[in-house]
This record gives C-alpha cells, structure tokens and sequence, in this order.
C-alpha cells in the first residue's frame, strides 16, 4: 500500500536530494538564504552530469543555456584560441551564471581538468520556476542581478583605478 | 569530425544517432505492444493541459495536488457533459436508424435519380438506387456508432479509464521525465538538445493548445448555431464541424457540408441550406477575426501544397483520423525541423 502511495503522490528516490549537493547549494550565493523547501525546490530542477578529464562542459562562442555548479572534481576556464587558462575551479564553485539571464554567446570555453560531477542550473527550467512558483523565482532573479550588480560596480573600480594609473602614467612620462 | 582542444576527435552524428535509435525503439515498442495510440493521446492531453496544472501550482499547490484537483475537475466537468449530451446522442442515433424521408424530399431524389439515370447511364449508374443506398448509409452510420458504443463498451471504459490514468502520470512526472530523456543524451550534445526542446516546447505548446482551444470552440459555436437553426443530428455534425475546421482550406468547406445534405433532405428545399451556409460563413467570420487572435498566439505556417498532400497521406494512411491530425502533425514536423537546424548552426558540430 505504501508502495502504490509513494508511487502516486511521493517524490521518487531519484528525486531525493543528495546531501552534498544540498550543503554546496547553501554556499552558492544565488540560492542565498533559500528555505529548505526552496532548496529542494531548486535541487529537482538541477540536471546531473559527468564528465571525464580534458572533455568539454560548454564551449566559447556557443549560445549559453545556464550555469554549472560543481560537485567533484576540477574545472578549467579557457579562452580560445590560445587555449590560455584564466581561472581553475573547484568543489563549491560555479561558472557561466551569465547565461542565466541572456543567450549571448558563452565568452570562455569550460574544460575537466579531472574526472568531475557537475550540476547544471538552466534559463527555461528558472524561467519555468519564476511562472509557477514567483516568490521563489524572484528571490533567486534578485540574488542574480545583486552579484551581476556587484560585478559591475567592481569592473567601475577598476577600470576607474587603471584610468588614474594611466593618466599618472601619462603625467610621469610628460616630466621626463 | 572534429578536433576538441586536447585533440580529441568526436563524431558529430553520434550523439543525434543514439538519441534516434532510443526514440525510434521506444516508439517501435510502444507500436508493436498495439498502446502507442493511447499513450500518445495521454501525452498529448497531458501536454495541451499542462499550463492549467501549473497554474493551479502558480496558486500555491504542490504539482501532485494541482495535478489530482486538474483530474477531478476535467472528470466532474466530462461527467456534467455526458449527463446533458449521451441522452440527445442516443435520440440523435435512433433519429437516424428509424427515420424516413418527406415527401419533398422523395420529389428531389427521385428527380436526383432520373437525372443520373438518364445521363450517366453510360458509366454503369442506369441501376442506381439513391434513395435506398441514402437510407443504407444512415443505417450503417447509426449501427457503426451504436456498435462503437454499446458492443465496444469495454473497450470504451478501458480507454476512458487508461487515458486519464496516463494522463495523470504525464502532468505529474512530465519535468522528471524529460529530465532523464536529457540525461541520455551525451555530454557534447546536452546544452544543445536542451535549447532544441526548449524551442520546440515554446513553438508547438502555443500551436497545439491554440489548434485545440480552436477546434472545441468552433465545435461549440456550431452545434449552438445548428441546434438554434433546428437542424437534425446538431451534436454530430457540430463536433465534426469542429474537427473538420483543423485542416485548413478544405476543413471550413467540409464542415458545412453534412449541415446543408441533412438540410435539404429534412426539408426538401434549398432554403434552410442557404440559411445554414449563411450561418457558417459568418462563424467562420467570427472564428477567423475574433477567436483566432486570441486564442491563436503564433500560427505555423503551412503551405496549402503541403496542407493539401498532409490531408492525401493522412487518408491514405488512417483514413478519417489521419486527415484531422495530418495538418497539426505537419505543423509539427515543420516546427521541429525549422527549429533543429536553426539551433543546430548555432553549435560549432562541425
């Protein structure tokens, strides 16, 4: 009888979140701040993948679906076609969020450098979320445009702080 | 093929091969066990309906909530329609089985007859009964839907049970079972198939909802019209009318069709045909220039030779039923092609 119930109205094994993943969840700050209903929430939509050393996850120059967040293993970001890798990252961390908001082309190229396990976050299944569950889907938007606000309040700094270093740059190179 | 930045060659059309194979075996299983015809309709139901589900979910309720209170709804609303409609069926049935021309209507036939007689006697026609072979086919029709009806009960309930039964399913499981679908595909192709089914489930929802919001409304304005018009068999030539106004071009034509036959063969005369034929050109007036914008988000254009040669194969293949799905199902085919290579050129495969 439990069997036929959990059948008909239960969750499934498969949906049952994985404790690790639930824990690097909390870390991410997109999900900042989720109750544990709207992590679960969060969690089913998650779509699991593995992947084996020096093979690609997304590629530079093709459309963007959504973001990566990673379980185990190693990931390098690469900027082709020098292949120069600009940034490693690893358990906790995530990558290509900006798809999450447009379909612009991906700007660097996401290899394994070990045997990993990723979990992709993508547009339509947020997008599918905001419409059937919008204060979850707002919450997560919200934390979204704060870090992509944040970013760009700290792009200003720099490139204000390379401007001045360019004009003393520029001031020295006069007096000589 | 193509090289990865380690060097790696990958076979670009390996990916989409295992993907056909998987879809190819599952449907060939499904046909061969004789269930792909429910399952499809179960799927399809459950994908027409889904934005109702997720409303009710958008209201506050888990998706196996929404889910049970969708299924007893549209079970208590088929029920209230059955109550109404099954008794005028069955009057309407017998009305056929039993009834007998008028006079007028004798008049015109047996002037039909002569002419045929007459004049294409040359073609074999000089023994043409028309007023018998009319009587056969009204018989034949009333007993093969009575047949339907009462001998295939069981077969009947078993569908009218399964159907909602998969249904539920589908509305319930239809995101995790898509989910284990992307899963198969291989890495190289993930985000890919994911932006493909993305596409294709923004196009072909609005087409098919549209197509089927369309169809039920037409249906309705028709029955209410002819049964206000008092002409005989409304409920049947209604519903037909509303499926016929799928196929585009020829549907609206074939729709008035049985309305102005039974018309004149009711009366004996033409002038509750023109009444009809009036009636018709004006729903169709209101269906093209007040249903269809509102409930028709995006149109999938089909060209009127493909239209035309959909209708010839759909017939040829599954008689009635393949002529009423073959434009939806060309549709279909066209947004799936149209968006496959479109997505396609965006991926660096090759």
């Amino acid at each position: 009888m439990n069997g036929i119930r959990s059948r008909l109205f239960g969750r499934g094994r498969q949906e049952e979140p994985g404790k690790k993943i639930r824990e690097i969840l909390k870390s991410i700050p997109i999900f900042d701040g989720l109750s544990k209903r709207e992590l679960t929430s969060v969690e089913r939509i998650l779509h699991e993948r593995h992947y084996q050393t020096d093979e690609i996850i997304f590629r530079q120059e093709e459309p963007g679906m959504g973001m990566y967040i990673i379980e185990s293993g190693t990931v390098g970001i690469v900027s082709e076609p020098a292949s120069m890798q600009f940034s490693e990252l690893h358990v906790g961390d995530f990558f290509g969020e900006l798809a999450l908001l447009d379909e612009a082309p991906r700007s660097a190229t996401a290899v394994a450098k070990s045997p990993c396990r990723v979990f992709g976050f993508f547009q339509p299944d947020l997008f599918s979320l905001v419409e059937r569950d919008p204060r979850l889907g707002v919450k997560i938007v919200l934390r979204l445009a704060q870090i992509i606000g944040s970013r760009l309040r700290r792009a200003n700094e720099q490139a204000l702080t390379l401007v001045e270093e360019l004009r003393q740059l520029k001031q020295s190179g006069e007096k000589r | 093929m193509m090289r990865t930045l380690e060097g790696r060659r990958i076979r670009p059309a390996r990916g989409i091969l295992v993907l056909t194979i998987v879809i190819v075996t599952v449907l060939g299983l499904l046909l061969v066990g004789g269930v792909a015809g429910l399952v499809v309709i179960a799927a399809l139901l459950a994908y027409i309906f889904d934005p109702a589900v997720t409303s009710l979910e958008f209201r506050g309720l888990s998706r196996t909530a929404a889910t049970v209170v969708f299924i007893l709804s549209l079970t208590a609303l088929l029920c209230l329609l059955s109550y109404f409609l099954i008794p005028i069926l069955f009057a309407q049935i017998d009305l056929m089985r039993s009834e007998v021309t008028t006079e007028q209507t004798d008049l015109i036939i047996s002037r039909l007859q002569t002419l045929v007689q007459q004049n294409l006697a040359v073609l074999g026609m000089e023994e043409l009964d028309i007023h018998a072979s009319i009587q056969t086919f009204k018989v034949q029709l009333s007993e093969r839907v009575m047949k339907f009806l009462v001998e295939d009960s069981l077969a009947l309930i078993i569908r009218l049970v399964t159907i909602p039964f998969m249904m539920f399913f589908f509305l319930k499981d239809g995101r995790e079972m898509k989910k284990q679908l992307v899963q198969l595909v291989p890495n190289r192709y993930f985000e890919f198939s994911l932006d493909l089914l993305h596409k294709m489930d923004l196009q072909l929802g609005n087409y098919l909802r549209s197509q089927f919001l369309d169809a039920l409304i037409f249906g309705a304005m028709s029955t209410v019209a002819l049964w206000l018009m008092d002409v005989k068999y409304f409920l049947f030539i209604g519903i037909f009318a509303g499926l016929a106004n799928l196929i585009p071009y020829v549907g609206p034509i074939a729709g008035v069709i049985p309305a102005v036959i039974v018309s004149v063969l009711e009366t004996g005369d033409i002038t509750k045909a023109i009444y009809v034929i009036l009636v018709y050109v004006g729903l169709k007036l209101v269906d093209d220039f007040a249903v269809q914008p509102m409930v028709v988000a995006r149109g999938v254009d089909v060209h009127p030779l493909l239209v035309l040669l959909a209708i010839m194969i759909g017939g040829h293949l599954f008689g009635m039923v393949g002529m009423l799905i073959a434009v939806p199902f060309a549709g279909f085919l066209k947004v799936v092609l149209q968006e496959s290579v479109v997505t396609f050129r965006k991926y660096r495969f090759s």
